[in-house]
This record gives structure tokens, sequence and C-alpha cells, in this order.
């Protein structure tokens, strides 16, 4: 009991405390890739504790869930990150599901998102919302198939499980055609739903070419923050569990403390190298056009049930 | 659990037949030809290191000749003549497709299944070591051909048989740890003589017709 919730609190600090510095960081990459300084890496925490400091303003003709949104993705998204493993094999919340509790509490919290940017009544946000529903919609197959794909090696629909067993080669969990495929198609996914650049531009001051800006432009202040740093959060479940499902290399299997230290070093090198890769990635390329990130995501959805195909054809 | 050297070198040869199949995909999605072009050059780069992996781990060291090979002319010298003749006819931006592109993505994962099903039952019969690799390579051999169907152009259409003919190596080499060395070497002239040759077709497409789509050719009288 006690040692859940010291994993649950431990867990909950890292994710808090990670999520703002990865944005920082993923900022300073671009920066740096067009010969500007930028802002420090750190930058991103100054900024929330600003926006806590502010008064929000609320449109009068916004409806209860206008405020409560903020609070519900906020939540939803921490106790996603719950249980995904990021330091230890070991998840916090792991007994109470799986991957398909996992994708539902995100899908929660941009349901949420999305009522909340028609709440308002503004254009832009009624724009933004058809704009993330639709690519909500195309990510969300393609999502739940990737992780299926390695969750039949593993045998478990379970994170930890899957993670764990990985970690440990435990039984013959190492596919690399599948799993491959399914890596293709998660990176896909992770890039659209955190919206990252070929799909959504986060630095963007155009509303038209807008997804998830557009969606929470009328936020102001304390909410603003909340649903800056659940988004940020976003990335950190969605970094983590690339990581960790296919190259769980040096994740604690064991809560001893020198096991802890290697998995928390070893965690925050991953992430940050993914991060930096995003850094890079959205230097090279340009964003697309809305149209053709249907085809894009078609293709990971391709991608993951081939995955999952391959093993059931295969090794069935 | 302790992996024999025989297992990593079956997982490493799986997975990079796996990132040929992903290149082939990236070929279908992508519209602009000289990038189709560039993710062919990754493929034959692909097909090298699958090809060295398993001369490596089998100890057949005509393999790694044909490896060399394969980045010689798959990678250097096709992709050169192709860039050439793109130069001179301009036709990089978005191709015309006969189907659009999810529904081609639905159709190449329809093919690919299609392949694992057929070896399906071949594979236990397989060496150890290129298992997997055989379905892929038929995958890849059909989503070559459906990439000639699929596309207008007459150099997507050159990069379809590339792909095809990438599959029909990899196939090779999974089947029967590669062909002897004299037939691989007629293969590559072949492949080389044969980008020459459709170089110099397309150009006289161009300059007869002032365009490259081969459904235009219907429209040829004497």
């Amino acid at each position: 009991m006690l040692q859940t919730i010291t994993l649950v609190v431990a867990q909950i600090i890292v994710l808090l405390g990670i999520s703002p510095f990865l944005v920082g960081l993923i900022r300073k990459v671009k920066a740096r890739l067009q010969c500007r300084r930028g802002a420090g890496i750190f930058q991103p925490y100054a900024d929330l504790a600003k926006l806590f400091r502010k008064q929000p303003v609320v449109s009068s003709t916004t409806s209860w869930i206008f405020t409560a949104t903020p609070y519900i993705l906020f939540a939803s998204t921490l106790s996603a990150g719950l249980l995904v493993p990021t330091f230890a094999s070991l998840t916090p919340l792991s007994f109470t599901g799986g991957v398909i509790a996992l994708v539902y509490l995100l899908a929660l919290g941009t349901f949420f998102l999305i009522l909340a940017g028609l709440d308002a009544g503004s254009a832009f946000g009624g724009m933004g919302s058809s704009r993330e529903a639709l690519v909500a919609s195309l990510t969300e197959p393609a999502m739940i198939l990737s992780i299926f794909a390695v969750a039949m090696t593993a045998g478990s629909t379970n994170l930890s499980t899957i993670v764990h067993k990985t970690a440990l080669l435990e039984s013959v969990v190492t596919d690399p055609a599948p799993h491959l495929m399914a890596l293709a198609a998660l990176c896909i996914v992770a890039i659209a739903e955190t919206g990252r650049v070929p799909v959504d531009n986060p630095a963007t001051h155009l509303e038209l070419t807008m997804i998830h800006e557009a969606m929470v432009l009328e936020y102001s202040g304390r909410y603003l923050a909340l649903i800056e740093w659940a988004a940020a959060m976003k990335l950190v479940v969605f970094l983590s569990l690339i990581a960790n499902l296919f190259a769980p290399w040096g994740i604690a299997t064991t809560l001893t403390p020198a096991a802890i230290g290697i998995g928390l070093v070893a965690y925050l090198l991953k992430i940050a190298g993914l991060a930096v890769l995003i850094g890079i990635l959205e230097s090279m390329i340009a964003k697309l056009r809305l149209f053709r990130v249907t085809e894009l995501l078609g293709a990971a959805f391709i991608l993951a049930l081939l995955g999952v195909v391959f093993f059931y054809i295969l090794r069935g | 659990m302790a992996l024999s050297s025989i297992d990593i070198g079956s997982q490493l040869v799986n997975l990079s037949s796996a990132l040929l199949l992903i290149a082939c995909f990236a070929i279908v999605t992508l519209r602009r030809l000289s990038s189709c072009i560039n993710v062919y050059i990754l493929q034959s780069v692909f097909l090298a290191m699958t090809a060295a992996l398993v001369a490596f781990f089998t100890d057949i060291h005509h393999i790694y000749i044909s490896a060399l090979l394969t980045i010689v002319i798959k990678a250097v010298a096709i992709p050169l003549i192709l860039k050439k003749v793109i130069e001179r006819s301009d036709v990089n931006r978005d191709l015309e497709m006969n189907v659009n592109v999810p529904s081609g993505l639905l159709i190449c994962g329809a093919l690919v299944i299609l392949a694992f099903f057929i070896t399906q039952p071949i594979i236990p019969l397989g060496f150890l070591l290129t298992r997997d690799s055989l379905a892929i390579a038929l995958a890849i051999v059909l989503i070559g051909f459906f990439i000639m169907i699929a596309r207008k152009k007459a150099l997507t259409q050159v990069i379809g048989f590339l792909v095809m003919e990438n599959g029909l190596f990899l196939g090779a080499t999974a089947a029967a740890y590669g062909m002897p060395l004299i037939v691989e070497l007629g293969i590559f002239f072949d492949l080389l003589v044969g980008a020459f040759i459709i170089g110099i077709y397309t150009h006289q497409l161009q300059d007869t017709l002032d365009n490259v789509d081969t459904s235009k050719l219907t429209t040829v009288k004497e």
C-alpha cells in the first residue's frame, strides 16, 4: 500500500516536472536550427507560473463545460500518465487498466476540449474543434492497433506487464518486423495527437492553420496554464510509450534505489533524445495540407494493422 | 534469457526487411517524384544492409559483393539517371494516380496480407535466419506491381518496377541465400540498361507528346 502511494507520488512528480522541460527543449532545438538563440530551456516553467497568477477571463456566453474542461483535461491526462511506465516498469495504477483505459482517458480529455472549443461560439474555436475531431477519430484506431501489435507478443494488454516482460526478455517478446511497423505507426500517431508539425503547428499565429491552438484561443489565466500543462504531459505520455514499449533499456524492473536511479537517468536520456528528434523533424519538414493529414494517418493505421496481422498469420 | 547469435541474426534480418516494406508504403503515399526516388535510394540501402547481414551471419561471402553492387547501382547510378530525366522533363510535382492515396494504401495493405497468407505454409520450411523475409519480399513485389498499375507517369512506373526488383532480390536472398554471383551480375546489368532505356523512352515521350503520361499513349496514331 505504502509502496503504491510512493510510486504514485513519484510518477506524478516526474510527469509534472519533466513536461514543461521537454516543451522548452523542443523550442530550444528549433531556435538553434533557425540560427536564433531562443528562450531558455526552462522558460515554459516561468510561463506556467505567470499564467497561474493571472486572472482568467471567461466569456459570459459560455456554460459550465468551458470552466470544467481544463480540470477534466488535466486530470484525465495525468491519470493516463500514471498508466504508462516511465522510469520503472511497475506503474502505480497498472492494476486498474491497460492500453484501452489509456487510449480512452486521453480521448476523454480530447472530447471535452472539443466541446469547450465549440462552447464559446467563436468561429475559430468551432473550426479547431471540427479539425481536432477529424484527427482524433483517425488516430484512435491506429494507436490501439499499434500497441496491440506489441501487446500480442507479450501476451498482455497491460502496459506495465508488456514493458516488464520486454525489458527482462522473459519470453521471446522481441519480434522486430511487426514491432517496427507498430513503431512507425505510433510515431505518426504521437505527432498527430500532440499537435506537432506535419499535422499541426504549435507555434503558429495564423488562426486559419491552427488545430489545437484554435480550440484554446478563448482560454486565459490558470485555465490556459492547466491546458498547456496537460498538452505538455500528453507529449510526455506519448514519448514514454514509444521509448518504453520499443526500447525499454535501462528501465527499473525492481524497486531498489540503484535500479530506480539507473532507470531515471535512462528514461530522461531517452525522452530528451526523442524531444530533440522532434525538434529536428519540425525544422526539416513543412506542415501538411489538412486534407493530406488523412493520408498520413491512413498510412499509420495500415502499418499498425499489418503489425497485428503479421503476428496473427506468421506466428499464430 | 540469452539470445544465440543465430537468433540475433534472424532478428536483425527481419528488422531490415521490415524497413524495406515501410519504405514501400512511403513510396505509395508520396506524391513528389523526387521524394519517391529518395525513398527508393533509402530502400536500396536497407536492401544492401539486409544482404550484408545475411552474408555476415551465414559466412557466404559472395553476398557481400551483391550488397556492394546494390549500393553502387541501385542507390547511386539508377537514381542519378532518373534525376537527370526529371530535370529534362518537368514532371516533379503532384503525380496523377488511377486510385487516390487512401484507397491505394488499403489495397497495398490487402496485398501484404495476401502475401503473408501465401507464404505462411512455406515459411517453416525455410532457413531459420531469413524466415519472415520471404513473406515481406513477396509483399514488396506485389506493392511494386501495384505502383506500376496505379501511377500514370512513365517515371513512377519505373519506380514501381525498381521496387519490384528490390522485392525479388530480397526474396532470392531470403529463400536461397542469394543467387549465383554470375546471375546476380546479369540482373544488375539488365537493371542498369533498363533504367537507361526507360530514360531514353521517357525522353522520346516528352518530345513527341509534351507529356510523360502513359495513358495518353492510346491517342497516338500512325
